[in-house]
């Protein structure tokens, strides 16, 4: 190395020591004790108790912990196929080119900039059963987010309403891709419109489509915000989400060693999550678009 | 030569009527969807203007007739003080968007153009901090601040997100690495030295994109919810996000107060949007994550 390598050296490192200070300080050593933390009893009063795998052994059997999970997991299963598949229609009919349409893209977007808080509080009242929008516009009493079977569906709702918007946006960047010769010969051949989705437009937004499969899963996954405002988690635990039950063990419950190994938990199955998805995608045939 | 002409005249001709058939269908379904995104915000604002004798005599969706400030002046008194929140929430964002903009700019910087002795690991390493959910840091984050005594504080507030994010990194580095390197070198040659040649040529030259990157980070803190909920509870330190939660709680069946409660949390963000949408959408293939 010469002097003037070992000065572009230093500088470089210079200019990551911020950075590194984030990543390492709270991103790294974060990770480190939230795993540490799983181990052991905390109430924030009195001084963490080292107590070994015993949080584990009461989450994995606590009728709860496994509610939060089913809970979750019936969330993503129902809100990633409905908005991937209306994201996918509105790209669709976007991507048509119809006079005056473009600029209505604009209004689906419009809830993904929006804090999902906020929007949460709307929709309780839009729910709201005596004073509510939907009611109003409906001419029924029906009580959305306090009936059991109603309410779980209510927040998948409007998860799919905030995100459809937002998933569109990149399904059309993947149509813009598409050579229009492929569209030209397929119809030259006679294929219909439904076939030439299946075979030609289906398969060639395959990286778009892993690309929004894998951000939406790992985001709905960690859904806490909208489920706050509109039901808090309840009625009886039927919109418990995962990173609504880590709320409430560690802030409002005061028990962070069991919140922290639920943590734990919940980062194991994204990463595994993460994981089967890019093997699926990655065994199926793949396309060579340049 | 005439007969494939044929054929094809003849698949356009009934693919004419076909086509008409879409296209009233498509703009059927995009129009549909625009009322349906657009509505709760509509709704939302009308009910935040009327008084709550008008909102409960009269039909929800009727009109605020007249229109009434009371619930924006009520918000601002002194019983509700939302000046509070608001000053808070843009002080966050202030510092939080030059702090992450300074360092992901210095540190993709060095990533992108600088030769020195690990750059590829400690690249990787950044990287996979991308995996780590934020409600797995939440806990181990909290126990930090507060052992630090930062809770209820500004500084607990921002510290933890101040020094970049390794998002904004590697989408830096990408643009960096593609710009044209002779005017680098030109630079170079005239003696100018590492943070000149960022400053004065790799940053103008990159405006589009620090654009896109400065809009994201301005909504991502502002809507920003569970981490100033759990590090500053009390009404001084509040957020907009976490303030309108409260008033939802406190004040629950109060709508037209509430809804003037979103309308601020919500407005800043649907303007900086309407204002910026092509910036915003036209950027969102390149960028992926919010």
């Amino acid at each position: 190395m010469n002097a003037r390598q070992r000065h572009e050296a230093r500088s470089a490192y210079a200019m990551l020591l911020p950075s590194l200070i984030g990543v390492i300080g709270f991103l790294l050593l974060p990770v480190l004790i939230v795993l540490a933390l799983s181990f052991m009893r905390w109430n924030l009063i009195s001084p963490p108790e080292w107590i070994g795998l015993e949080n584990y052994a009461y989450i994995l059997t606590w009728p709860r912990f496994g509610n939060s999970l089913l809970v979750t997991g019936l969330f993503v299963l129902m809100a990633i196929p409905a908005s991937i598949a209306i994201g996918l229609l509105l790209a669709i009919a976007i991507n048509r080119g119809l006079p005056g349409t473009s600029w209505l893209r604009v209004l689906y977007v419009l809830p993904w900039v929006c804090a999902p808080l906020a929007l949460g509080v709307v929709w309780k009242w839009i729910f709201d059963p005596t004073n509510g929008a939907l009611n109003a516009i409906l001419g029924r009493r029906i009580e959305w987010l306090t009936d059991p079977d109603l309410a779980l569906p209510a927040v998948v709702f409007v998860q799919i309403w905030s995100t459809v918007g937002y998933i569109s946006l990149f399904f059309l960047a993947g149509l813009q891709q598409i050579p229009r010769a492929v569209y030209e010969a397929a119809m030259l051949d006679g294929a219909g419109s439904v076939r030439t989705l299946v075979s030609i437009t289906l398969p060639l937004l395959r990286p778009t489509m892993f690309f929004v499969t894998v951000t939406s899963v790992i985001s709905s996954f960690q859904v806490f915000d909208s489920i706050y405002a509109m039901t808090g988690g309840g009625p009886a635990f039927r919109t418990d989400v995962i990173a609504a039950r880590i709320y409430d063990e560690a802030f409002v419950g005061l028990r962070l060693g069991r919140a922290a190994a639920m943590a734990v938990v919940l980062f194991v199955v994204l990463v595994g999550v993460t994981l089967v998805q890019q093997r699926y995608f990655q065994r199926r045939i793949t396309y060579d678009m340049s | 030569m005439t007969e494939p002409t044929r054929t094809r005249r003849s698949a356009t001709a009934s693919w004419g009527s076909s086509r008409l058939f879409a296209n009233v269908l498509t703009y059927a379904f995009l129009i549909a969807g625009g009322l349906l995104m657009l509505g709760p915000f509509v709704f939302s604002v009308m009910t935040s203007l009327k008084t709550p004798k008008q909102f409960n005599t009269s039909w929800p969706l009727t009109p605020p007739a007249p229109v009434t400030g009371e619930n924006f002046a009520a918000l601002f008194s002194e019983q509700y003080n939302f000046v509070v929140p608001i000053a808070v929430t843009a002080q966050v964002v202030l510092v939080l968007v030059v702090g992450q903009m300074l360092t992901s700019i210095l540190a993709a910087y060095a990533f992108a153009q600088l030769q020195f002795p690990g750059r590829d690991t400690l690249f990787w390493v950044y990287l996979s901090t991308l995996m780590i959910p934020a409600v797995v840091t939440v806990i181990p984050l909290y126990s930090m601040m507060t052992s630090l005594g930062l809770k209820n504080s500004f500084a607990g507030l921002v510290v933890p997100f101040l020094f970049g994010s390794p998002y904004a990194i590697f989408l830096l580095r990408e643009n960096f690495r593609s710009t044209p390197s002779d005017v680098l070198d030109a630079a170079k040659i005239d003696g100018a030295g590492v943070l000149r040649r960022l400053w004065q040529v790799m940053v103008p030259m990159n405006k589009p994109i620090l654009a896109t990157l400065l809009l994201i980070t301005v909504v991502s803190q502002w809507n920003n919810f569970m981490w100033p909920l759990i590090i500053a509870p009390a009404p001084e330190w509040n957020v907009i996000t976490v303030a309108t939660a409260a008033l939802q709680t406190q004040y629950n069946g109060n709508w037209t107060l509430v809804m003037a409660a979103t309308t601020i949390a919500l407005a800043p963000l649907v303007i900086l949007f309407l204002v910026f949408q092509k910036q915003i959408t036209s950027s969102l293939g390149v960028t992926g994550v919010r």
